[in-house]
């Protein structure tokens, strides 16, 4: 096992996406689990056009943290 | 005394209890009972809208405690008092500020009493809401305060980074 079986890790990247790793699942708001093995990386930003992904638009549309 | 934006609510049974700076926005109260708790309305907790049960009952599921409840027959004078104040000045929750339409509710997606890994819920149009076992690195690489549950923003723009504080209904945040 990569890391402790019954933990998710979440970081925060500066600037940039929440990274999910470990043991966890991502939900959408219709119930649905969208996916459940990481590394994912989910936008902080407000501006993705891929969400809950990232896709980068923090690079370009100066999201600050 | 306790926090100005403390407000408290009662139908005469049992009084709820507001306190605005325990909220995280896990949204479990309005998903559960849009009829007691609307944050797109004033004052935002109907205390007529449901039984006294049921209301105790939704307020029990809050994970923060930032909704909690009391008999009135056992209120403190001081929390009498203060309830007496707030039927005059109509109340103006801050953190919660605009329209809701039709909350979402997410399924339970299986047994929550085992282990199981670490629920990470898109709300739409909110934050990111995680619960289970997890740890939080923040951008400086240390990790942050553990908790059970907790919501990270989602639209870029709240002021206590990198949480939800309610700002996405402010600017209008859309999925």
């Amino acid at each position: 096992m990569a890391m402790d079986d019954n933990n998710a890790l979440l970081k925060v990247f500066a600037n940039g996406p929440l990274e999910v790793s470990g043991s966890f699942r991502v939900v959408n708001f219709a119930g649905k689990i969208i996916v459940n093995e990481g590394p994912v990386y989910l936008c902080r930003c407000g501006g993705s056009s891929n969400k809950p992904f990232c896709d980068g638009t923090h690079k370009s549309n100066g999201f600050p943290d | 005394m306790g926090d100005p934006r403390n407000r408290q609510y009662t139908n005469g049974e049992i009084t709820v209890f507001w306190i605005p700076s325990k909220c995280i926005h896990a949204t479990t109260c309005f998903r559960e009972l849009i009829e007691v708790f609307n944050p797109g309305r004033r004052p935002w907790v109907n205390m007529e809208g449901a039984p006294t049960r049921r209301i105790s009952e939704v307020v029990n599921k809050c994970p923060t405690q930032a909704i909690i409840w009391k008999h009135n027959s056992d209120l403190t004078s001081e929390e009498l008092a203060s309830q007496r104040h707030i039927t005059k000045n109509e109340e103006n929750p801050e953190t919660i500020t605009e329209n809701i339409t039709q909350p979402e509710k997410p399924e339970i997606v299986e047994n929550s009493t085992r282990v199981k890994p670490a629920n990470i819920r898109i709300m739409k149009d909110g934050p990111i809401v995680v619960e289970g076992k997890f740890k939080v690195i923040g951008a400086d690489n240390r990790e942050l305060k553990p908790t059970q549950m907790t919501s990270f923003c989602r639209c870029g723009d709240s002021r206590s980074m990198p949480y939800c504080d309610g700002t996405h209904r402010k600017v209008g945040f859309t999925d």
